[in-house]
């Protein structure tokens, strides 16, 4: 087999500049929004710092044996599992969240580690040859391991994450080949789920188009009669889970459901949040001179709310460009996916795929208006080291597995 | 185990999909937000961010007629607490120092919680010096504690004026809901006198500062570097027609008495004083006005509040002969040679009116000089009702001088119409004879005798009585005077001229005033005693001076302390010598020295 040298074929280049160029607006955002914050004057070096060590991180990912990823899988997945029981005893709780541990004076957020460890493990156990995606047993497992770090994880409560762990382990088993059928009877409690957060309407909504669907599928009365119960069970559930939620987090739910019910309380920051962006106009404000960022009308801006500082200072031109780089992200990273020969990577790619992009349309869906308040950083964008350590690690993954698709041709 | 669903075509389609839809959706939604909707984002990005801060102009000053200032301005300190930075345990040391009670911090802050904790709350206005020094002196030790300078009203030149100056008080709801155009809540407003009747004038423009706020409404910097700040216009100046030599003298001659002293320059109608006693202290009401004083005064039954120049109604006694005199001379009744029989006493309608002497044959002059009641008696029957009270509404009686600091009562003149409703078509035509002299049913202000001594002064020309001469332009600092209306009674001048022998015999012949008698100046006046019947009569003067060319009138009512002769003549007396000899008793006492320095502190505040 000829081996081609070029360094278009052994590196993706449309992988890493769209992501330095995010990497770099981020930067400038976070300058920006610290700029007049003696609390966070040295975030900006911090993030810097920890993008210089996450791009060594990175290419090392990407050096090492493809075979690598699918062996470390398993530890992967324990290690993470364990720091998320370590973080609910001993965590540093920061805005009522269990969810940090402290490293030598960096905060670590063991979710992010368990966000990989999922996606590998998952990846590993529906590449088996002895996997059947269409028996319930192997759904079943798949489901289990998916949904052991997310009880640990809303235990936190860390409902953000929680999202994207959902949105991973639907599209892990969606790219596997779940049927549709499969996919109904791991979607629908999760939608009567949602549903009963809206009211009691909702949910027998919900529930009569379960049994409608459940009707249309014309499996047997057993059967039917279980998956039902199993979605009454999620609708219940998720009302219990809810009043177990701290009372921000439930008020965030609320304000997303009615947003002008609390405009100064948990509403304060998405209405901010859209004069932010809104104000910046076509050119935006300029860099240093948008009003709501230097004011601080958003608390802890340059975490979950960078987007805003972006949107302000550079205006619809700034937001369009960074849309576009993240569709270019995506896009390049399906493309792999469909384009990975080996089973195991072409999921893997997915689940990140899948992370990448539930943070995306959770934060800046958050930060326009049409999502609820839910903290979750931009990637690559957002301050946050441990959550731009893994995604360059999953990136260099990514390019790990660009660099030697030809091998398994 | 792989299906060939895995990877497929289709899910990948799905994929896609998925991810260009919410591309495009995000997309629209910015497009939305940014290019059509972006200026009512802006409006409310700028509305968030920059607060206007209302910059309280300086008030104009009162000047008096020789460009003394009389009211100024003077730097006051307020103590003021950040919520945010400020400890509550701080609070008994603070407390101890401003000489408040424990808990009046707790009161404040309490109050005012729902504001933000980065935005200073005054604690005390007016605070001491002292209190100022020590703040100084433990700034490190009283972290969110500060003071700021705010202007309120000073008195320089020693004189009250309580009532002719008035005084500002914090606007009331029902004022601010009818002049919502200019005022906030918390402004200051001319509540009284001049500061009330020419608020327009000293209020001056509002400036508007505007700063940036950060989102707990803590200023952070100015907008634009302050390029759009507005600066405040101060007001402008008053210059009185006081004289403020004359009201010193009234106010200190009216001490301890109940009364009233209004001095006018007749040419003009020009007021050179205006004093009602008993007063009350206008630094008291510099800022805040305390509770006690206020009640102090609300209580007192000799009722400080009350303007007695311009306000109290009370029979002007013998002092309206001199009417009655000009109206016979006028009118052709009598003439100098008319003379009426004195003797003790007469006979009218069934009734006897007193005389206080047997007085003999006299005329006009003398009857004025000896202030005969008999011959008044004779001749208000003479002259008949009709024009006695056309003659009284003539010189102004019965109705408002239109003063310029307004709150003014009418008094009362009595027509026929009246007493035909009070007792019939036949009423008691012995009336006739008291108001003859002054007494009775007929009412008069100490504003209207002014007026009307000025009339006789000047030989029936004056003009409206006023306080406030004009007000000088903020930027040259000249004079825009005010006009007023000129009175002219049409009446020949010899005929005031006989009025006026009388009146100077009054003080200078053997009549009623003798002792006011002066030998530098020449003073002309009437005295008059009403009767009163819920104690001692009230004591009146009226005068002018000099004789010759009357450069003075004076009015003085003094309640319930018997003749006018014995207690209000002198006051008069006073307030003319202030007036004239004004260089003579300056040299006389020494104190221009400190009168040049008040001058000066006035001017420099003023400025």
């Amino acid at each position: 087999m000829r081996i081609d040298y070029k360094l278009k074929d052994k590196f993706d280049l449309g992988l890493l500049i769209p992501v330095a160029i995010l990497f770099c607006i981020g930067l400038l955002a976070i300058y920006s929004s610290t700029l007049n914050n003696p609390h966070a004057s040295g975030n900006f070096h911090k993030q810097l710092i920890w993008g210089i060590g996450s791009f060594i991180i990175f290419f090392v990912v990407y050096s090492v044996p493809t075979n690598t990823f699918k062996t470390v899988a398993v530890p992967t997945y324990l290690i993470s599992l364990l720091f998320l029981m370590v973080v609910l005893v001993i965590g540093k709780r920061i805005s009522g969240q269990k969810s940090w541990l402290g490293l030598e004076g960096l905060g670590f957020q063991p979710s992010e580690l368990a966000k990989l460890g999922t996606v590998l493990i998952m990846s590993a156990f529906l590449s088996r040859k002895t996997t059947d995606i269409d028996t319930f047993k192997d759904i079943f497992i798949a489901l289990a391991i998916g949904f052991i770090p997310v009880i640990l994880i809303m235990l936190e409560p860390d409902l953000g994450t929680s999202f994207v762990f959902f949105g991973l382990i639907l599209a892990i088993l969606f790219w596997k080949g779940i049927s549709l059928f499969g996919l109904f009877v791991v979607l629908s409690p999760a939608l009567l789920a949602v549903a009963s957060l809206f009211g009691t309407l909702y949910f027998i909504g919900g529930l009569i188009f379960v049994i409608i669907s459940l009707i249309l599928f014309k499996k047997d009365i057993f059967f039917s009669g279980s998956i039902l119960a199993l979605n009454l069970a999620a609708g219940f559930f998720t009302n219990y889970v809810y009043r177990a939620l701290s009372l921000h987090q439930q008020t965030r739910i609320r304000s997303f459901i009615n947003p002008s019910a609390d405009p100064l309380g948990a509403g304060y920051n998405a209405i901010q949040a859209k004069v932010a962006i809104g104000s910046g106009g076509l050119l935006g404000k300029g860099f240093l001179a948008g009003s709501q960022t230097q004011l601080q009308f958003i608390p802890e801006q340059w975490t979950d709310f960078i987007y805003c500082v972006i949107g302000e200072e550079f205006g619809f031109i700034g937001t369009i460009i960074t849309l576009g780089l993240f569709l270019y992200l995506f896009i390049r990273l399906l493309r792999l996916a469909t384009s990975a020969k080996d089973e195991f990577l072409s999921l893997t790619l997915i689940g990140i795929l899948s992370i990448y992009f539930i943070h995306f349309i959770i934060n800046v869906g958050m930060v326009i208006g049409i999502m609820p308040v839910i903290g979750l950083p931009l990637p690559f964008v957002s301050y946050g080291g441990s959550s731009l350590l893994l995604n360059m690690i999953m990136l260099g993954i990514a390019a790990n597995v660009y660099r030697t698709r030809k091998n398994y041709t | 185990m792989s299906t060939d669903r895995f990877a497929s075509i289709q899910r990948k389609t799905i994929i896609y999909f998925i991810v260009i839809g919410c591309f495009a959706l995000f997309g629209f939604r910015l497009f939305q937000m940014q290019i059509i909707e972006h200026e009512s984002y802006s409006e409310k990005a700028a509305n968030n961010a920059i607060k206007g801060i209302e910059l309280t102009p300086l008030r104009g000053v009162f000047y008096d007629r020789n460009m003394n200032v009389v009211v100024s301005n003077v730097p006051a300190y307020t103590l003021r607490i950040t919520p945010a930075e400020y400890d509550t345990s701080l609070n008994k040391y603070l407390e101890a120092v401003l000489g408040e009670e424990p808990g009046y911090i707790n009161k404040i802050l309490y109050g005012n919680r729902l504001f933000s904790k980065y935005v200073p709350i005054r604690i005390k206005r007016g605070i001491d010096f002292k209190v100022v020094s020590w703040l100084e002196e433990n700034e490190e030790h009283l972290p969110g504690v500060d003071y700021i300078v705010e202007m309120q009203r000073g008195y320089p030149a020693g004189i009250r004026g309580s009532h002719m100056f008035g005084y500002t008080k914090e606007i009331s709801p029902a004022l601010l809901e009818k002049h919502k155009e200019y005022y906030k809540p918390g402004d200051y407003i001319g509540y009284s006198g001049i500061e009330k009747a020419y608020e327009k004038f000293l209020r001056g423009k509002k400036g508007y500062e505007y700063v940036l706020v950060d989102s707990r409404r803590r200023e952070i910097g100015r907008f634009k570097n302050g390029a759009e700040d507005v600066p405040s216009v101060k007001g402008d100046d008053l210059v009185l027609t006081i004289d403020s030599d004359v009201q010193r003298a009234a106010e200190e001659a009216l001490k301890g008495f109940r009364g009233a002293a209004v001095a006018i320059e007749p040419k003009t109608g020009e007021i050179l004083a205006l004093a009602s006693a008993p007063d009350f202290d206008l630094n008291e009401f510099s800022y805040v006005t305390s509770k006690d004083y206020l009640q102090k005064l609300y209580n007192d039954p000799d009722k400080p509040f009350f303007n007695r120049a311009t306000m109290a109604a009370n029979p002007p006694g013998s002092t309206f002969k001199p009417m009655e005199a000009i109206c016979a001379l006028n009118t052709g009744t009598i003439t100098t040679a008319t003379t009426f029989t004195c003797r003790g006493g007469q006979d009218f309608y069934g009734r006897y009116f007193k005389c206080d002497a047997v007085h003999g044959t006299l005329n006009v002059i003398h009857g004025i000089e000896h202030s005969c009641n008999v011959f008044f008696y004779n001749l208000i029957y003479k002259i008949g009702m009709t024009k006695w009270d056309e003659y009284a509404k003539k010189f102004g009686f019965g109705q408002i001088t239109h003063i310029d600091i307004g709150d003014e009562s009418k008094g009362f003149i009595p027509t026929p119409e009246y007493y035909q409703k009070l007792y019939g078509p036949d009423w008691p035509k012995s009336i006739m004879a008291s108001l003859g002299i002054g007494q009775g049913e007929v009412n008069v202000t100490p504003i209207q005798l002014a007026q009307y001594v000025s009339l006789i002064a000047n030989d029936g020309v004056t003009y409206t009585p006023h306080l406030v001469r004009g007000y000088l332009t903020t930027d040259t600092k000249k004079l825009v005077p005010f006009s007023y209306k000129k009175i002219d009674l049409g009446i020949d001048s010899s005929v005031f001229n006989i009025v006026k022998e009388g009146m100077f015999l009054v003080v200078n012949g053997s009549g009623t005033a003798v002792s006011i008698k002066s030998k530098d100046i020449q003073i002309a006046g009437k005295t008059g005693t009403a009767q009163n019947p819920h104690g001692k009569n009230h004591a009146l003067f009226i005068g002018f001076a000099p004789f010759d060319n009357p450069k003075i009138a004076v009015a003085v009512f003094v309640e319930n302390v018997g003749f006018g002769a014995t207690y209000a003549a002198p006051i008069a007396k006073k307030m003319i010598e202030a007036y004239l000899l004004k260089d003579k008793i300056k040299k006389e006492n020494n104190s221009k020295v400190s009168d040049v320095k008040d001058k000066l502190i006035g001017e420099s505040l003023a400025n």
